[in-house]
């Protein structure tokens, strides 16, 4: 029976070589066409709506894209920004329509960075596309799109729509999210209100903990800050996963002292807004509710941590 | 991280009664006032006309210089038609830090009205130069007796607010040292010697501001609305801090909820608490309302 099946292994051999050669092209064929922004750039549309694009697409890097964006270029390099293409769409001199496509080298941080502004309605472009007045964002594998106008109008809303559908028809493949996400417990999980981050700039940006790095967040560690809704309960969740186990209780001692110093023997504390905030240690992850509605809640999440 | 450092957190903030916003702005107790910080209030003019503009990338020169012309006699408390030798004589060298973020730049028509007035003063002229990316290398700048700092305030993905305390960021070779949390530490460069003591006028720029920022470029037309105003004052710290207000009731009304500036802009409460560069508390700041008086929102 084993040599049977080893004969007709043998004899299958050709062909398994020639699927893994075709996977192979495949995938390799897939890599090639978001390899960069350069091999997307041929792909990207000429036109949105009645918008024609400018000639001399502008490309900026990590040095260049502070004379590009003022102001909030760090948001881009907290999340590992490698290049950004831009492209300026006119229309007989009126307000332009301006497409900047981030490759964020990881998909990852590509979701991370879109999470930095999650305002708005959810459109399906993309992975994840959000609409608000006047811009649309969505991102895709390892890039973050961002298509804004210079002045709305209903033409210039359905362009960018369009255009935002065309560029991400272009760019092959799905890219996975942080992994942090999946132990993120689902009891009230608004999904669509979590941040994704790695720099502590970027936490107190969204929910200020204080002027110090008391988590002692860094480029190593994995944060998710997440909303959550159960029935008239509601609470904020945050998330960190630590290279060591050390660095975990090093950073719950300095929690401790400085935000929860108040904190009963089970991490837990009342604040002074009636809220509740609780820490949790699990392996490499800090999990630290910082507002909840009731300890209850609280407490209920933080069992439920995957 | 060691134990005994004192950190302020946002416990600080939500035992004060509101975290919600601006810290000392509202009159929270923070950190220890800068040593022989005046106890002074600060004189601040916000004034505004419903003329002034239309919207955004609109305005009205004749309207706009006028408001210029009574703040600043009000400012400095005069109405000898001279006012400006107070600010400038005529051996100054005068740098007018403007500021040219092309979204929303302050207006040229400001620009110069400023340079002449300067020049009716008996500035002259090759003595005066509006700058902004460029005063590092500007002669006259470099030279410069008295600063004159103008631009219009907006919400800044770092600072919170792009103001007249930030605007000076530019006299540094790299700005982006000073943008960490939040940009607390911008009362620094206020402190530096080609800098020190030559501010005798700060104008904040009040006409269209921006509200909210969303996306790369933090803009949108849809954010800024047409308040037709402008806040003078001597104090950089009293007028960031009032147009700070003004911001925030903005967004409460528009979002229909408490929706906080983000990030927080300390570095206007530092300025005043740390740096002692001004006052920032609404009751050490003695504020002159002029003209129209619709949603003024302070």
């Amino acid at each position: 029976m084993k040599n049977t099946f080893q004969i007709r292994t043998l004899r299958n051999i050709p062909g398994l070589v020639t699927i893994s050669i075709i996977l192979l092209f495949m995938i390799q064929s897939t890599h090639s066409k978001t390899n960069s922004l350069k091999d997307l750039q041929p792909d990207l549309p000429m036109q949105a709506g009645s918008w024609s694009a400018q000639t001399g697409d502008r490309i900026f890097d990590q040095e260049t894209i502070f004379s590009y964006i003022d102001g909030g270029a760090e948001v881009y390099k907290a999340y590992n920004f490698r290049q950004c293409l831009s492209r300026r769409y006119t229309l007989s001199g009126g307000p332009a329509i301006i497409l900047d496509i981030f490759d964020m080298g990881s998909s990852e941080d590509a979701y991370g960075v879109f999470t930095h502004d999650i305002d708005g309605a959810t459109i399906d472009i993309g992975q994840d596309g959000r609409y608000r007045p006047g811009w649309l964002s969505f991102w895709k594998s390892r890039f973050f799109v961002s298509i804004y106008m210079e002045e709305e109008s209903t033409a210039a809303e359905q362009a960018v729509k369009e255009l935002g559908r065309q560029v991400a028809d272009k760019i092959a493949g799905h890219g996975p999210k942080p992994e942090i996400l999946s132990q993120l417990p689902p009891l009230g999980l608004q999904a669509d209100r979590i941040r994704y981050l790695h720099h502590p700039v970027m936490l107190n940006y969204h929910y200020y903990i204080s002027d110090e790095n008391i988590l002692n967040i860094s480029a190593d560690t994995d944060v998710a800050l997440a909303e959550y809704q159960l029935g008239n309960q509601a609470a904020q969740l945050l998330l960190i996963k630590y290279p060591t186990s050390e660095n975990v209780a090093q950073s719950q001692v300095d929690f401790l002292n400085h935000y929860l110093p108040d904190a009963d023997k089970k991490g837990a504390a009342l604040l002074e807004n009636g809220k509740w905030a609780v820490i949790h240690k699990k392996g490499h992850l800090l999990a630290i509710v910082l507002e909840a509605d009731s300890r209850e809640y609280a407490e209920l999440l933080l069992k439920n941590i995957q | 991280m060691t134990e005994k450092k004192h950190v302020i957190t946002r416990r600080d903030f939500i035992r004060s009664g509101s975290c919600a916003v601006m810290g000392s702005l509202l009159g929270l107790p923070l950190v220890s006032r800068a040593a022989g910080q005046t106890t002074k209030k600060s004189r601040v003019v916000l004034i505004r006309n419903q003329r002034a503009t239309d919207g955004y990338g609109s305005l009205d020169r004749g309207t706009v210089v006028q408001m210029l012309d009574n703040a600043v006699s009000v400012a400095l408390g005069t109405k000898d038609p001279a006012v400006w030798r107070k600010i400038a004589n005529p051996d100054d060298i005068v740098g007018i830090k403007s500021n040219v973020w092309y979204r929303l730049p302050t207006p040229p028509e400001l620009e110069t009205a400023i340079r002449s007035r300067l020049v009716e003063a008996g500035v002259k002229a090759q003595n005066i130069s509006v700058d902004d990316r460029g005063i590092e290398n500007n002669p006259v700048f470099k030279r410069s007796t008295v600063l004159i700092n103008i631009r219009p305030m907006r919400t800044h993905h770092w600072s919170g607010l792009g103001t007249l305390l930030k605007n000076y960021i530019m006299f540094v070779p790299q700005p982006w040292i000073y943008h960490g949390n939040a940009c607390e530490r911008l009362g620094v460069i206020w402190q530096k010697p080609q800098i020190m003591g030559k501010t005798r006028l700060n104008i904040l720029v009040m006409l269209t501001p921006l509200f909210h920022g969303v996306g790369p470029h933090h803009f949108s037309r849809g954010y800024t609305w047409p308040y037709g105003g402008l806040i003078v004052s001597t104090d950089p710290v009293a007028a960031d801090a009032t147009g700070a207000r003004i911001i925030q009731a903005k967004r409460n009304e528009h979002f229909g909820k408490d929706r906080p500036i983000s990030p927080r802009p300390l570095h206007i409460e530092a300025a005043d608490t740390t740096f002692g560069l001004g006052n920032s508390h609404p009751d050490r700041i003695e504020l002159i309302k002029l003209g129209w008086e619709k949603d003024v929102f302070v």
